[in-house]
């Protein structure tokens, strides 16, 4: 069509009219209107209904407000009632929309036909062969493996699985082995406790990416936030946080100090200032600290400085002011925990926060994590060990995907099982591998419920009706199969009655239920539990066991696999929104990437992009190289969540699979070793970086201003050390009345009366670079993704840019990162606005540079004339059906935004400080005859912020929240030297000592 | 500019008259394969057009701070290149400058085409070429007009100006010549002439009249050519991007428009006075007039070159700065050093009277001043807004496509199709006025 189109172009005898249909000019004709003639009840075009449920893109258990428009979720929004994560929502919570409207959805029953074909089949049928499967495999082994099912739904398949004699998994692949092993090896439980960071007064990470995906980074990121953000007026403001890590990744980005210890030796550290508060009594000592005085004694400052690679004196300045802050919260995780000797490590955390006498104030064990329910890695070894030898007649999978996070000997265990039923959403890796796949509802159109930590009870309900009506609630199947009565929102309901003696009985279970499902859930505190140290805990927290086999170098580096953070463990990778994701810390979107120091790049004679092979004992990948001073140079580091050798368009073949390189032994504690030995070979083959990083340093542009922790501490009220002015004070007279005069002229509009000037606040003090803002920004203003291939043009059209600039390095500076969101200024005095010749980009009464999409032609003026470079063009059209750059594929175009205009090629496009939701709210305030209130307006990168950095409100209401902070004296506006008057006002990162001064 | 070069002496009324016809006689093959060839370039440049309107401008190679490249490029160079036609048919007229008679018909017929050319890249560039009229203030029912702030628009008016003017005067000038060809010509286009001479008789009230409107058409020119190209630079001096964000731009640009223009020029004559035997009329001499003029702009222009790195230097803007260090020696330093390099090294040749008089000399330093100046343009446009001197995150690389050079040999297609028709087809030098500058006609015995 299009090609005969082109052709008809080509020989154009009427060349206009032909050229007209060539550029589409005019709409597609409208073939069916058809008006509610009986609209369903409670719902008005136009106004959004908001239902609570909850998140289960991990194991973390967010609240979620879905925000439904005619019928149809369009906008993911955290609950602000939920205790875990208080209103706010990371990325890969944002993007759970476009798993329920994935284009590659299985949307019916199918089975493999004898040729190997997928067949599709009746829902009866499917049930009925697997009932007739279930009967042949009685007795012959049963399998059920699912991710982690803390709620109702796990109950229900442990009991099924108890009544026939088979076995449920879990497969996590992030599962938390050696921190549950090691919590058990300290304290006698295998509980995962909560970590309070709210009221910490100075953090100590042991490599957990609590920001990332440790067990609940939303909750943790926005307890941390509120310890380490800075407040002149509170005197608990700005705890210190200490990183130690081989590699600087998104958490560490937030550090005041990054210490980069050697693989292995974190522990040794733990115990190291553990030696120093309990010989130099900087805390009263526990009783019980003699059961690991040795073990401490051998790990003194001075013995274990030179294995660590730092000074004794460090160790002993870091013990001291953990000590000292009364506050001090250690946490090990991540990489440390994925080590051979990870749960040794844990141990040693544990002991330091035991002699600081932390454990039971920022540690407190009791409202225990989910995730202590979760399965190991051993058990899937055993699970696949089991297959292999044919004991597995059926195997069920669901919500897993084992077949691309397991060691490639899943896959082929899979092979020797008789029969394999997949509840797979999507034909991933492990249900492209099965016999059936009965596709599951996605989470947001089913009933179930999740206990993310213990005294959380949260509800799940179906916040539409199926986007494909062929796919089926797979606790309903299972019922089904199972021959049970009733559906599986009855079996949620009858175990709900449990939650409802306990919380409730004081009201009629029906008001129960329906409160519950109002607020997302029942909210309640679990009774904290005391512990103590073990018995063997000297044995457990003696660091004979080496973390790696060898001693890393750059010639034989120890080759780290962490987490992605969008991608989750692969999980996230068939979503656009987290492939176009800018990677926090790389920058880099849509492939993965191998992490060099530049002194071991500069040794393999390799830059970024060349592509090594990566060879280790137990597979191979050809990665490119990023090049960062962010790791070690004897380590380097690979993300999860690429590979796919299925799973759909946006996945399937895209760059490798870091589980390959992994070891398919279970370690000691049961879990899996994220740490290989490999050898490098460069391949010659170069591949340019998806990358939206233009500069790795900021070059002291006044972009990101830091001011060290005693600077800041002495501002006073008043004071404006960023000031920079382009006028002289005493032109501000003539210029005010010259602007008196512009608004008495002013014709059109009411730019006199009383209108608000929108600004917003953003605190670089909390701002971790997460990135939630920009998914947010993404679901809310309907921005096109446009592909690997164009952002590696540069042409991504993230509204919402997360600088991340790198910061020391030389001359011996500790090396740091410094990041902030930049998006439109919304300039009082905007450079774009008097360059456009057509009046695309206006001045609004309220100060928001307007941009009208209908009436731009795109000269790209203003952007050439923007100087923070916000403003994003649509050099084709991400929006046309079955085009090559399509954007939205059905059924995916569902999740657009009906307030907000999907723009054409040719157009210029920016952030409007969602505009939609302030004339919305507006709306709202004139038809209630009152004014906006502060507070009513938030913008969706606000909202989802997760630091709670951004701040937005009228700068004209002297009372608001964010004319308060426009006035703190660290606030700064960029650029301000060249007088476009910004609403946005950044507050400047304080730092706690050495890094200071960036 | 002491001395006025003159045909040689064998030259007459006469043979003026007949050199000139003969060039409109039946073209040869040679002519036909340069025809076909600038056509063919032109289809090239219409197919990568018609793609850039299916699919958009992502074909071309633009990216995140590059929003503008090729295309306001090649705009800037052909409205450069069109300077010179008026300075040399109008300016030139002014300070009576008997030399330009031998060389302004062809100047001003390139300041028609190129214009011509120019006009159309801010209509191919744009995002939504078919909402181009929005631009056009016109009343409509939605009472929206264009922004008359914004430079675009000064620069819809310079450029529209400038196209009728300089329309108008070259067809001005061409009357008396047309009904000289009319005189002699045959078949069609005996009919041609006699419709476009517009009933010229020679008469002297019709000299009177001409030559006074041609006087203050010539007065009425002259400011546009300083007019047209400061506005055109205004486009840039007019934003706040470093590197184009100078008060030096006006005259910087004109001078710059003049220099690319004269070797334009320079590069088309030579051509044409070898194919058509033009050799008496146009002399050394006339080439050496215009290598001075060469040398005088191209001074002007790489002063501007010393003032602007100076200025980045001394203002201590850190911004400025980096924007400059950048074009030196960032990633594009190749362009800013042939620009340097055929800019301001190349002209100091023409100090020299032996190159100024040679033709092939001059020619070669014409064609290299052309791509110099183009790659000024190119500098000053994608590298200043590639080196994104503000926003360190947001900098990236730039790299043309097939969109881009596709456009642009297009575009020369446009330019030398029109061009070639018109030396066919009309006077390629001025009869009326080369025959003003010969002495009077003498008998053929005082010739010996």
């Amino acid at each position: 069509m299009e090609r005969r189109r082109f052709l008809k172009v080509l020989g154009a005898t009427g060349g206009a009219a032909a050229a007209a249909s060539a550029c589409d000019i005019r709409p597609e004709p409208t073939q069916h209107l058809i008006p509610y003639l009986v609209p369903p009840e409670n719902q008005v075009p136009g106004i959004a209904t908001y239902y609570a449920t909850t998140c289960r893109e991990c194991a973390a258990g967010c609240g979620l407000h879905a925000k439904v428009r005619e019928g149809r979720v369009i906008k993911l929004e955290g609950n602000p009632e939920s205790p875990i994560n208080q209103g706010r929502l990371c990325s890969r919570g944002q993007a759970a929309l476009q798993g329920l409207y994935n284009p590659d959805r299985v949307t019916d029953p199918m089975a493999r036909g004898p040729n190997g074909q997928w067949q599709k089949l009746s829902w009866e049928d499917a049930i009925g062969r697997v009932q007739a499967k279930l009967r042949e495999a009685r007795g012959k082994g049963i399998a059920f493996v699912t991710g982690l099912e803390s709620g109702s739904f796990g109950e229900l398949i442990d009991g099924w699985m108890k009544e026939i004699g088979g076995r449920h998994v879990t497969c996590e692949p992030f599962a938390f082995e050696a921190l549950r092993e090691g919590n058990r090896l300290a304290f006698g439980t295998a509980a995962i406790p909560s970590y309070d960071f709210a009221n910490a007064r100075y953090v100590v990470s042991f490599g957990a990416d609590f920001m990332e995906t440790w067990l609940s980074p939303v909750a943790y990121q926005n307890g941390f936030s509120r310890a380490h953000g800075f407040d002149a007026g509170r005197a608990a403001s700005m705890a210190k946080f200490v990183y130690v890590g081989p590699r600087l990744a998104l958490t560490g980005m937030s550090a005041d100090e990054w210490i980069a210890a050697a693989p292995g030796t974190e522990g040794m550290l733990a115990l190291a200032m553990a030696h120093v508060i309990v010989t130099r009594r900087l805390a009263p000592v526990p009783t019980d600290v003699a059961r690991v005085r040795a073990a401490l004694d051998a790990n003194a400052p001075e013995r274990v400085a030179a294995a660590i690679g730092i000074g004794a004196d460090v160790i002993v300045r870091l013990a001291r002011e953990f000590a000292a802050s009364q506050g001090g919260l250690a946490v090990a995780g991540g990489i440390a925990a994925q080590y051979a000797n990870g749960a040794e490590i844990v141990a040693a955390v544990n002991i330091l926060n035991y002699v600081a006498g932390q454990v039971g104030k920022t540690i407190r064990f009791g409202p225990n994590h989910a995730l202590e329910a979760a399965g190991s890695f051993q058990q899937l070894t055993e699970l696949v060990a089991d297959m292999s030898a044919g004991k597995v007649a059926l195997l069920f999978v669901h919500g897993a995907n084992p077949a691309h996070s397991l060691p490639a000997a899943f896959s082929e265990a899979l092979g020797h099982v008789a029969y394999r039923v997949s509840f797979a959403s999507c034909l991933d890796e492990t249900a492209a591998a099965s016999d059936l796949v009965l596709p599951d509802l996605h989470p947001l159109e089913q009933w179930n419920d999740a206990r993310p930590r213990a005294g959380v009870y949260a509800l799940q309900q179906p916040v539409m009706q199926p986007v494909f009506p062929g796919t089926r609630h797979a606790g309903d199947v299972l019922l089904q199969v199972a021959g049970k009565t009733g559906t599986f929102k009855e079996h949620l309901q009858t175990s709900w009655r449990g939650v409802h003696q306990r919380y409730g009985r004081s009201r009629a279970f029906d008001d129960f239920w329906n409160e519950a499902l109002q607020h997302g859930g029942v909210y309640a505190d679990a009774p904290a539990q005391a512990v103590h140290l073990t018995l063997d805990v000297a044995r457990a927290a003696a660091p004979e066991k080496p973390a790696l086999g060898w001693k890393p170098s750059p010639d034989e580096p120890a080759l780290v696999v962490f987490p992605s953070i969008a991608l989750h463990d692969g999980r996230g990778a068939n979503k656009q929104w987290l492939q176009e994701l800018p990677d926090p810390v790389s920058k880099i979107t849509w492939h993965a990437w191998v992490e060099v120091h530049p002194d071991t790049a500069a040794k393999w004679r390799v830059a970024s992009g060349d592509i090594v092979l990566l060879k280790s004992s137990f597979g191979a990948v050809r990665a490119p190289v990023w090049i960062t001073a962010g790791v070690r140079p004897d380590v380097i580091a690979v993300p999860t969540g690429q590979g796919h050798k299925a799973y759909g368009r946006y996945a399937k073949d895209r760059s490798f699979n870091a589980f390959e390189l992994l070891s398919g032994a279970p370690t000691p504690y049961g879990g899996r070793a994220h740490v290989v030995s490999v050898a490098v070979a460069t391949t010659g083959d170069h591949r340019s970086l998806a990358t939206t990083e233009g500069d790795a340093r900021e070059q002291g542009r006044g972009v990101i201003e830091v001011l060290s922790l005693e600077r800041a501490r002495a501002l006073t009220r008043g004071t404006h050390p960023f000031e920079e002015r382009e006028t002289p004070r005493y032109a501000d007279q003539a210029l005010r009345g010259w602007a008196e005069a512009q608004r008495e002229k002013a014709s059109l509009g009411n730019y006199a009366g009383n209108q608000p000037r929108w600004g917003m606040a953003i605190d670089l003090a909390k701002c971790t670079g997460c990135s939630a803002c920009v998914t947010a920004c993404y679901a809310e203003n309907n921005l096109a993704t446009v592909g690997e291939e164009l952002v590696a043009h540069r042409r991504q059209m993230s509204w919402m840019r997360i600088e991340r600039y790198f910061t020391g390095g030389e001359a011996g500076r500790p090396v740091g990162a410094v990041v902030t969101p930049m998006l439109c200024q919304q300039c009082g005095n905007a450079p774009c606005e008097p360059v456009c010749p057509v009046y695309a980009a206006y001045h609004t009464a309220d100060g928001l540079n307007g941009q009208v999409y209908n009436r731009c032609v795109g000269t790209r003026y203003c952007a050439n004339n923007c100087p923070y470079k916000v403003r994003y063009f649509n050099w084709y059209n991400y929006a046309e059906p079955g085009g090559e750059w399509e954007s939205w594929p059905d059924p995916l175009n569902m999740l657009l935004n009906p307030d907000v205009t999907v723009r054409e090629k040719g157009v210029m496009e920016k952030c409007t400080f969602c505009v939609q939701r302030i004339r919305g709210a507006q709306n709202r305030a004139r038809l209630e005859d009152r004014t906006v209130q502060d507070g009513e307006i938030t913008p969706a990168c606000a909202q989802a912020c997760p630091s709670e950095a951004i701040v937005f409100g009228d700068l004209h209401d002297k009372a608001s929240r964010v004319a308060a902070l426009a006035q703190d004296p660290r606030g700064y506006h960029v650029l301000e030297g060249l007088n476009t008057q910004p609403g946005i006002t950044y507050l400047a990162r304080v730092v706690d000592a050495v890094v200071a001064e960036a | 500019m002491a001395e006025t070069p003159s045909p040689s002496s064998r030259v007459s009324y006469d043979f003026v008259t007949r050199a000139i016809a003969r060039t409109l006689g039946n073209p040869g093959k040679g002519y036909f394969a340069l025809l076909a060839a600038a056509v063919a370039l032109l289809g090239v440049g219409i197919v990568c057009l018609l793609f850039l309107l299916r699919y958009g401008l992502g074909l071309a190679g633009y990216s995140h701070p590059v929003y503008w490249a090729v295309y306001i490029t090649c705009f800037v160079f052909w409205v450069g290149i069109a300077h010179s036609g008026t300075l040399i048919s109008a300016i030139l007229f002014l300070f009576r400058s008997g030399w330009r008679t031998a060389v302004y018909r062809t100047a001003e017929a390139m300041t028609v085409f190129a214009v011509m050319t120019a006009g159309l890249f801010p209509l191919i560039h744009i995002g939504r070429q078919w909402y181009f009229y929005w631009l056009i203030p016109y009343p409509n029912e939605r009472g929206l007009w264009p922004n008359f702030k914004s430079p675009l628009i000064w620069d819809e008016f310079a450029i529209g100006t400038y196209f009728t003017v300089s329309t108008v005067f070259l067809i001005m000038g061409l009357i008396p010549d047309i009904a000289a060809v009319r005189d002699v010509a045959t078949g069609w286009r005996k009919k041609l002439y006699a419709i476009t001479a517009l009933g010229w008789r020679g008469t002297n009230e019709q000299w009177r009249h001409y030559s006074r409107g041609y006087l203050y058409l010539a007065a009425l020119a002259t400011p546009l050519v300083l007019s047209v190209h400061s506005v055109v630079s205004w486009d840039f001096a007019m934003a706040i991007v470093p590197g184009w964000h100078a008060t030096l731009f006006a005259p910087y640009f004109v001078a710059g428009a003049i220099y690319s223009g004269v070797a334009m020029v320079i590069t088309l004559l030579v051509p044409i006075r070898k194919l058509f035997h033009l050799e008496d009329l146009i002399t050394p001499a006339h080439f050496e007039n215009l290598a001075k003029l060469c040398l005088l702009t191209g001074l002007i222009v790489s002063y501007s070159y010393c003032t602007e790195n100076f200025t980045a230097w001394f203002s201590g803007n850190p911004h400025e700065r980096a924007a400059f260090w950048y074009r030196a020696f960032g990633p594009f330093w190749w362009a800013s050093w042939t620009m340097n390099i055929c800019n301001g090294l190349l002209p100091w040749l023409l100090w020299s009277k032996k190159v100024r008089t040679s033709i092939l000399g001059l020619f070669v330093i014409s064609i290299f001043v052309n791509v110099g100046m183009w790659f000024e343009r190119y500098v000053i446009i994608v590298v200043s807004l590639a080196g994104e001197p503000f926003e360190r995150f947001a900098n990236a690389t730039y790299n043309p496509t097939w969109a881009d050079w596709g456009i642009m040999a297009g575009s020369f297609g446009w330019f030398f199709m029109w061009f070639l028709l018109f030396v066919k087809n009309f006077p390629a030098v001025s009869i009326s006025e080369v025959k003003e500058v010969l002495p009077a006609p003498k008998r053929a015995k005082a010739m010996r």
